[in-house]
């Protein structure tokens, strides 16, 4: 048989033709697109086995439970712990890519003495030298903890002192503690019995304190119900996430808030709408309107609302004590669903915010904010897990990371309740890090350890017989049977919480209104953050979404 | 008995912080790549703040979660996929996405009434040592190919073999929890199996104050919401319901512009 140039094209088409209604083009097509899709330099997930295990977010003071999903040994997710007494199975949003933190790569992984790279070995050194040439001050950002014991006991030896960087939520209690002598850091808010809670711009539903504790309750108190159970009212000038949610939203001029709270206590104490009694203040009520830029009758009827459902309290973004002192006159200090002493034990800190004179040397513990700068001239020594790049103290060092450093839970700032709780370390770090309790300890061989501290702190504690533990189930603390099992329960995860509090162990006594000027700090989720750096997954919220602003001098 | 899962997310109840965002973008694997915008980046779970449209002390917002709405009935996104690289799985009502088969042509993100579909425009890219914190569940996908929720379909897997190593042959509807239902610290966020009328969700959808998002349209989203409000359940329709006039562009995110 002849096989012709045109038999040849003929073959060809036809078998071009009949592959298109074979499964062949379209199988290939398939295993081109797989075979693209597996390229060797695209990142894969590391296996191993996989396990959760209970932990505590230590990023800051509010201690929120915290399930960590391990794999072959690391970190691969968060999620809140549902039976958390305080955070009620809630994290904020950026705690859900902390566990990507380590990896950042602004990680600050070796010792730097202003801007050159330096050793572990030179830091101590210099570090030793400088306490012995004049006083130290230690600034912790996170007191409470058994590292923060170290840091003051450290502090006391070397003849220096020990401060502390406190939240806005702390220090819009320092008013009370004026008044009353009790600790800031043993008040709380008992805000879970509280039918009326009237924030002054106070970030209740963006951040505010544990970020699950008010958002749990007001979800299940007062979202979308018109006669609610639990009426929020939020004066403040932007409507912000609280404004835009709460019950009533009041708008003022921005800064006005102390103006407000004294005309509405101008209200309840001529019109005797509140049976406690409280000094009147000086502003009238038309210059207390005319301030907030409100009619007269908006502030009548703010009054009349705040006491119209009661028990009621009222909270400050930060310190003002005008509106501590509208607590005051609405009987709101010691008492049920107002602000309550929570501890016995806890003792004043000394604010770091003012001038640190007649100091050699000042140590900046990690969990100080990177935003914090003490007013100084002494020789900086700073610890921090990551580079902000600004603010460079003469030395910067590397601290444990995320999860990197065994650490103790103590009570969140607004919490009405003790509680305790123990934060393993469930990563060993990369590179070598030390905290800055471990590098004093390094200085000083007769210091403690955290180690032994949690040990002490916990036979304390069940030495005291008080209060419960919650775990895999709730064991009054009288029933365990020793402070080893106590321990053994802390460190998988378990928190022990205090008795309720008894209000009537807060006393204030105000008798003139106070005309001091409320501090100016005004801080969110994003600016109370800790660290220098943000997850990188915050991108999120903010660039690859429009749902916030991009936090200002932070970089993810 | 094939399950039909599905949301009704409490409007009310959402303050808009993003939890759920974020939870979603660790579950999943999703990268945060530093030339991302707000057009570009991937966020298959993505919340968008809303107004009443209104200035003042009469000017309302609400945030408002967007997903794939998992639609039940002419799935656009099934319909117009020349390679078969979506399908609404028969067992359980979601709306899968393939990676491995998809083509990266883009008519399905053409096709899905509610832009809650992501085209992948870049390699996925962690800095040095962060693909040590990525979930072993999830498979980090290619460039060039379009991503949407898929329940958290790897949970539902581990969940089956949970139950499969229990010698069940049904798993416990309350082993399965995606990631940002998890994560609502409000409990905004009701998941369950819409076919079982005894399921909470399946009775909240049920409930006078649910609403879907064009659902005049047919495509049965299994995706709910639900607020007392009547302008917000007016986003549903955009302009046709009563109340103040709802920017729809503002719900369904035409006014994003590149960051």
């Amino acid at each position: 048989m002849k096989v012709t140039r045109r038999d040849l094209l003929v073959w060809s088409a036809g078998a071009a033709a009949g592959l298109l209604v074979t499964p062949v083009p379209w199988k290939l097509l398939d295993d081109t697109s797989i075979w693209s899709q597996n390229w060797p330099w695209i990142p894969q997930p590391a296996r191993g086995p996989v396990e959760v295990k209970l932990s505590a977010c230590t990023l800051c003071p509010n201690g929120c439970g915290m399930k960590v999903k391990m794999a072959a040994g690391w970190p691969v997710g968060v999620a809140g712990v549902r039976s958390h007494p305080v955070s009620k199975g809630a994290l904020c949003p950026l705690g859900f890519g902390a566990h990507q933190l380590n990896w950042h790569p602004q990680r600050l992984r070796v010792a730097r003495h202003g801007a050159s790279p330096s050793t572990w070995n030179e830091a101590r050194t210099a570090f030793v030298k400088a306490c012995s040439e004049g006083p130290v001050v230690v600034i912790d950002g996170y007191p409470g903890r058994a590292a923060s014991s170290l840091l003051q006991t450290f502090a006391q030896k070397h003849g220096g002192s020990y401060r502390a960087v406190l939240g806005s939520e702390t220090r819009a209690l320092a008013s009370y503690e004026t008044w009353s002598g009790v600790s800031a850091s043993a008040l709380g808010y008992d805000l879970e019995n509280a039918q009326t809670i009237v924030s002054f711009g106070a970030p209740l539903l963006d951040g505010w304190g544990t970020p699950g504790r008010f958002t749990r309750l007001w979800a299940e108190c007062a979202a979308g119900k018109t006669d609610p159970q639990l009426r929020l009212i939020q004066v403040e000038s932007p409507l912000s996430r609280t404004a835009a949610r709460a019950w009533q939203w009041v708008p003022v001029r921005a800064g006005t808030e102390a103006a407000v709270a004294a005309g509405v206590a101008r209200v309840l104490l001529e019109e005797r709408l509140v049976s406690a009694r409280g000094p009147m203040p000086p502003l009238t009520l038309s210059e207390a309107a005319a301030q907030a830029g409100l009619p007269t009758d908006a502030i009548r009827e703010l009054a009349r609302t705040v006491v119209a459902r009661t028990p009621t309290v009222a909270i400050a973004n930060d310190d003002n004590p005008a509106i501590a002192a509208l607590n005051v006159v609405l009987g709101s200090v010691g008492a049920r669903a107002g602000i309550v002493r929570r501890s016995k034990r806890a003792e004043p800190y000394v604010s770091a915010d003012a001038a640190i004179p007649n100091a050699r040397t000042v140590l900046i513990d990690a969990s100080v904010p990177w935003g914090f700068t003490p007013q100084t001239d002494a020789e900086v020594f700073r610890f921090a897990a990551w580079d902000g790049g600004s603010n460079r103290p003469d030395w910067l060092l590397p601290a444990p990371g995320f999860l990197e450093e065994l650490t103790d839970v103590p009570t969140a700032p607004t919490s009405a309740v003790e509680t305790y709780a123990v934060a393993p370390s469930l990563v060993k770090a990369q590179h070598e890090v030390q905290s800055a309790a471990q590098f004093l300890g390094s200085t000083d061989p007769t210091l403690s350890t955290a180690e032994k501290i949690i040990h002490s702190r916990c036979e304390d504690l069940f030495h005291g017989r008080a209060g419960t533990l919650l775990g895999q189930e709730e064991t009054p603390l009288a029933k365990l049977a020793s402070a080893q099992k106590l321990e053994e329960q802390l460190w998988k995860g378990a928190v022990w919480v205090g008795e309720e509090p008894h209000p009537a162990s807060l006393r204030c006594e105000l008798k003139e209104w106070p005309t001091a000027v409320p501090s100016a700090h005004a801080e969110s989720w994003s600016t109370a953050w800790p660290a220098p750096v943000l997850p990188p997954l915050a991108t999120k919220l903010y660039r690859e979404s429009t749902l916030r602003e991009a936090p200002e001098k932070r970089t993810a | 008995m094939s399950a039909r899962y599905g949301m009704v997310i409490d409007l009310d109840r959402c303050t808009g912080c993003g939890s759920c965002m974020m939870a979603c973008a660790a579950e999943n694997n999703v990268p945060s790549l530093p030339q991302a915008t707000a057009r570009t980046g991937l966020t298959p779970l993505l919340v968008r703040k809303v107004s009443n449209g209104m200035d003042g002390v009469a000017r309302r917002e609400t945030f408002i979660p967007i997903m794939c709405m998992h639609c039940e009935h002419d799935t656009p996104c099934v319909k117009v996929c020349p390679q078969q690289a979506v399908e609404v799985d028969k067992a359980t009502g979601i709306v899968m996405q393939m990676p491995q088969r998809c083509l990266g042509c883009r008519y399905c993100m053409t096709a899905c009434p509610y832009h809650a579909r992501y085209f992948n425009w870049w390699d996925p890219s962690w800095p040095a040592g962060m693909e040590k914190s990525l979930n072993p569940g999830v498979a980090s996908r290619m460039r060039g190919v379009v991503e949407k929720c898929n329940m958290c379909h790897a949970r539902l897997h581990s969940v089956k073999e949970k139950a499969a190593a229990a010698g069940k042959r049904e798993i416990d509807p309350a082993d399965y929890i995606p990631a940002c239902v998890e994560s609502c610290p409000t409990g905004a966020i009701r998941f369950g199996n819409l076919a079982d009328k005894n399921d909470p969700a399946a009775q909240d959808a049920h409930s006078p104050d649910a609403f879907r998002l064009l659902a005049r349209i047919g495509t049965e989203p299994k995706v709910y919401y639900k607020s007392k409000e009547a302008w917000v359940r007016g986003l549903a329709e955009s302009h046709s319901g009563p109340g103040p006039e709802i920017n729809r562009a503002e719900v369904m995110g035409s006014e994003v512009q590149d960051g």
